[in-house]
């Protein structure tokens, strides 16, 4: 009997050993990878037009005359080396003098923008890099760059390698920032679609590219609202329950949701996008309005619910604490600054008119400063 | 009322109610809201800093001979197992097996009743009857250039190319030419031997009487027997 007993748990044991050793194994290959990837990010030193110069004193001096020739031989060889394309970089990084020198070479961009849709992938991370620091250059230079790479820009976004995926975004940040035609091409290649899929990525992905993501929806937003196509702010509204408050990048938000308008009279957003926006603001409240990151979220978050309120939600659309709510908007008055209060009065004035809580209740217990 | 919420006192009701009469529900835009100076910083351009090593040693693990880096490519890109064309989305490599290899495909195709041509960008809904119709799409309203590298249209236009010259050849006896195509494939294309010198460095006068593949040796040993 006992021989019996001790054969039938024998297996058992050993299954949930097994599980143990393999579970460790995992563990320990995730942290280990999280480490690479952390080290990966951190090395990657990111400079400003003419900054490298300052910071680094060992450096080669690249002039007019350098990029010019390195842009001719690698114009008639067809073809930019891996040393090519650093020297290239460098040069980039040292002053705008030199992006306008290779940009007035014809056929040179080409040869970089080939290689960077090769087959080699070191290559490409090499070109991915080269077209970031030439993105530094003014709007002329972006709308080259736009026009010759960036559908490629927009496909890799897709791509799996870590490091050509972040120089693409590093290099449609640039160019966003510069020059608002480019963006609105950019944006004809629906890029705001792909941008909000990695900025809404789960918390558990280890690449961390929401925080980039979020920096070009944010560009987008400032500069370029009006140029976003309908299926886009279509995407976007329906997936706005996919960012979560406490995740990476999560500051900008608020700031999005407001300035392309998904919150209006004419697009119908569903109870639980609602629900989702208001939990959203909730959690932002919480937030140090003393940071610019707090202050963010707070001011756009105020002006979204203002609009949901706007859109008069009955209550099956809107479930509304009372309570928290009425804290949440004292906490916000009693900080007394004078276009927040603004809002708030706006958005109190369409929570009265939207009849969501007892108004007599609620005109009780809010605090306003005059 | 700016003026009204700036000295630090707390409004009565009547106060509050009288403010909020004077106000009208409505939206806030977002012209409204760029009134007040931004939030955040002005966003600095940034560039990045290259290691050379990192360039070096990614070209040691090049193969000399080979000229590609196997590991990288492989690991990183999306290639098709029938053709080991190589893509860098999972849409792209989706777009090219179905459009290149997938027979069902070719025949609804065929049968033309609906598009069945996805565009290049995945987020974009719209299909169509033709390669050439998608690319004029991809070109007008997503602003894609003209030679789009990972165009799919052209390799079936290669294939299509290949079947007319088939088409427009002699007539032949098919017997014949089966067996022609039989021991072509049975003999692999080797161009020729090299013994460590893979360059030739001699001029080649003759090229056309030179024995340059093996399918040629045979030839000539068969015409010697």
């Amino acid at each position: 009997m006992e021989m019996a007993a001790q054969s039938s748990t024998t297996p058992a044991t050993s299954v949930q050993i097994n599980d143990t050793a393999l579970r460790l194994r995992i563990r320990e290959y995730a942290r280990q990878q999280r480490k690479e990837l952390r080290t990966n990010t951190t090395d990657a030193l990111r400079f400003g037009l003419g900054q490298i110069k300052d910071k680094i004193s060992e450096l080669e001096n690249l002039g007019i005359k350098d990029v010019q020739g390195m842009a001719s031989r690698i114009k008639r060889r067809k073809h930019a080396t891996g040393e090519d394309m650093y020297r290239l970089s460098h040069a980039f990084l040292q002053g705008n003098e030199n992006i306008n020198a290779f940009a007035e070479v014809q056929g040179a961009t080409q040869v970089i923008i080939k290689e960077f849709t090769g087959t080699q992938m070191q290559r490409q991370i090499e070109a991915a890099e080269c077209l970031c620091n030439y993105s530094l250059g003014d709007a002329h230079v972006c709308e080259k760059i736009t026009t010759m790479a960036g559908s490629y820009l927009v496909t890799f976004l897709d791509n799996q390698e870590p490091r050509l995926k972040r120089s693409c975004l590093w290099t449609l940040a640039n160019i966003l920032a510069t020059c608002s035609k480019s963006a609105s091409m950019l944006l004809q290649m629906q890029l705001a679609s792909k941008l909000w899929k990695l900025y809404t990525l789960p918390a558990s992905d280890i690449h961390g590219y929401q925080e980039d993501a979020g920096i070009c929806l944010h560009l987008i937003a400032t500069r370029a609202a009006a140029s976003i196509r309908e299926e886009d702010r279509r995407y976007i509204a329906e997936n706005l329950h996919k960012k979560q408050p406490g995740e990476t990048g999560a500051d900008y938000y608020m700031y999005i949701v407001f300035q392309l308008e998904l919150v209006n009279r004419e697009r119908d957003l569903c109870a639980a996008h609602f629900q989702h926006l208001l939990n959203f603001f909730m959690e932002n409240v919480n937030f140090d309005p003393n940071t610019a990151a707090g202050k963010l979220r707070i001011v756009y978050g105020v002006r979204v619910i203002a609009n949901i309120f706007a859109t008069r939600p009955d209550n099956s659309q809107l479930e509304l604490q009372s309570d928290q709510l009425v804290n949440a908007l004292n906490k916000l008055f009693a900080l007394q600054e004078p276009n927040l209060t603004l809002d708030l009065m706006q958005l109190l004035k369409n929570l009265i008119e939207a009849q969501l809580l007892d108004n007599e209740l609620l005109m009780e217990h809010i605090r306003v400063y005059a | 009322m700016n003026s009204e919420i700036s000295s630090g006192v707390l409004l009565a009701k009547d106060q509050l109610q009288k403010i909020l009469d004077n106000l009208s529900v409505g939206f806030i835009t977002s012209t409204e809201g760029n009134k007040i100076a931004s939030i955040l910083p002005p966003f600095k351009k940034l560039g990045v800093l290259i290691d050379l090593e990192d360039i070096e040693e990614a070209e040691a693990k090049i193969p000399i001979w080979k000229n590609v880096n196997t590991k990288t490519t492989q690991s990183q890109y999306y290639s098709c197992i029938q053709c080991r064309r190589q893509l860098p989305t999972p849409h792209l490599l989706d777009l090219h097996i179905t459009e290149q290899h997938d027979l069902y495909f070719a025949a609804s195709v065929e049968r033309g009743d609906k598009p069945h041509y996805t565009c290049y960008i995945e987020e974009c809904p719209l299909k169509f009857f033709q390669p050439a119709d998608r690319k004029d799409h991809c070109i007008k309203v997503h602003k894609f250039p003209a030679n789009y590298r990972f165009d799919q249209g052209k390799a079936p236009n290669k294939a299509k190319s290949c079947t007319k010259k088939a088409t427009n050849a002699m007539d032949v006896d098919k017997d014949v030419n089966m067996a022609a195509d039989l021991s072509n494939e049975k003999l692999p294309y080797i161009k020729a031997f090299s013994f460590g010198h893979p360059t030739q460095r001699t001029f080649n006068s003759r090229k056309d009487k030179a024995l340059l593949d093996v399918r040629a040796m045979k030839e000539a040993l068969d015409d010697m027997d």
